[in-house]
């Protein structure tokens, strides 16, 4: 079981190397890190993933794509968008998690998603970045959808992970202070260890769900 | 108000702070402001009075805040919140909690090293590299460090419009040498 930081920007998208981050990570508690656009490594013990996050595009050229990465290692993202979307998406096999449900419509992820996520194995992401360095309607909007999102991870066991979506290592927070922030939206310690390895569940091998007994 | 007898005296609890980056220059009222605004803006006034946030001194690049006893988690989570101080980005690590001052005094003893103006190039130590006659690159960018923290080098791109800092480490960076001929001459 391994924490992870689910996405992280380096340079040049960000101003912190990727070695940088690793360091910062190690020292804040976690096992891995996503990384965008970066190819996988092993850094200061720090297990780099590489990532690829798709945003603004259409179901079925998120298929495409997905296609495309196949076989690649990378943790594949894709930005949330309408009800319809958003079940496609998380049907489609291969993506791996469904980022920015902070910003998207209330209507957008609903008991239905939910279990075609908990089936396809597919994790919903908490990205942590608007409660740090959002405020007020923006910040009270990504709390609401959380813990919306809570009530629908109860029942239904979908993936979960954390994001700190850090474009530099003074937007990482370390796994004590996203215990806290995780804590805003009813989340306690054991879900939050539990959900900072979302990243291995849905990389990881797929378990049968038949156990066949000789 | 008159001070009242010790007894009668509400606890109170210190948090010692890490104010990362290293070497930013920060006055202790902006980040109080910046504290309190934190505080009021994720739990609002009430919760904001009964906690009673303060920013007691900045030293060695730690800050010592106080709040009521009982409240050090909710004020950990908003200071975790805490990102900008006066324009300048910044973050603050909380480090531990404690009944008073004085052990949080003597825990920045033990974390900031004796001499932290020594330059400390093979990654080794902690310091402001003022006198290297060495110029440094990353990538393709001239660079000029501004703190060296073990393996971590803070440094910020030369040149006249991009000039924001940049989080790297030793092995990132390049050391330009007088006899090196760039591509192209």
């Amino acid at each position: 079981m391994k924490i992870t930081d689910a996405c992280v920007y380096p340079y040049p998208v960000g101003d912190s190397s990727i070695r940088r981050f690793a360091l910062e990570a190690r020292s804040f508690g976690y096992d891995s890190i996503v990384a965008a656009d970066t190819p996988a490594a092993e850094v200061c013990g720090i297990t780099v993933i590489p990532g690829i996050f798709l945003a603004g595009i259409p179901a079925k050229d998120v298929q495409s794509r997905v296609k495309k990465c196949r076989g690649s290692g990378a943790v594949i993202a894709v930005q949330v968008g309408d009800n319809g979307f958003n079940r496609a998406v998380a049907s489609t096999n291969g993506v791996h998690i469904l980022r920015g449900i902070h910003a998207a419509d209330k209507r957008a992820f609903d008991h239905v998603a939910a279990k075609i996520a908990a089936d396809n194995n597919t994790a919903l992401d908490i990205d942590l970045s608007p409660l740090i360095f959002g405020r007020g309607h923006l910040r009270q909007k990504a709390i609401h959808r959380y813990i919306d999102l809570m009530i629908l991870y109860r029942r239904f066991e979908f993936p979960l992970t954390i994001s700190s979506s850090a474009r530099s290592v003074l937007g990482m927070r370390a796994v004590r202070e996203a215990t806290g922030l995780c804590s805003l939206f009813g989340m306690d310690e054991t879900d939050v260890q539990a959900v900072l390895a979302g990243v291995s569940r849905v990389t990881g091998p797929t378990e049968s769900v038949v156990k066949v007994i000789t | 108000m008159s001070i009242r007898p010790p007894t009668l005296r509400e606890k109170r609890r210190y948090l010692l702070a890490r104010i990362d980056p290293a070497g930013m220059p920060v006055e202790t009222k902006d980040l109080y402001y910046a504290v309190y605004e934190a505080v009021v803006s994720l739990f609002g006034d009430m919760a904001a009075a009964a906690m009673q946030p303060s920013v007691l001194a900045i030293e060695s690049g730690h800050a010592i805040l106080r709040c009521r006893r009982g409240a050090e988690r909710e004020f950990a989570i908003a200071l975790s919140t805490l990102s900008t101080c006066r324009d300048c980005t910044l973050a603050v690590r909380v480090i531990a909690v404690s009944g008073t001052i004085e052990s949080l005094r003597e825990r920045i003893a033990t974390l900031v090293p004796q001499e932290p103006d020594v330059p400390a190039h093979d990654g080794a130590g902690e310091g402001v590299p003022d006198a290297d006659p060495c110029e440094y690159r990353f990538g393709t960018t001239p660079v000029e460090p501004v703190v060296w923290h073990g393996h971590k080098v803070d440094v910020i791109e030369k040149g006249f419009k991009n000039t924001r800092r940049l989080f790297l480490t030793t092995e990132d960076l390049e050391k330009i040498h007088a006899t090196t001929i760039p591509d192209g001459l």
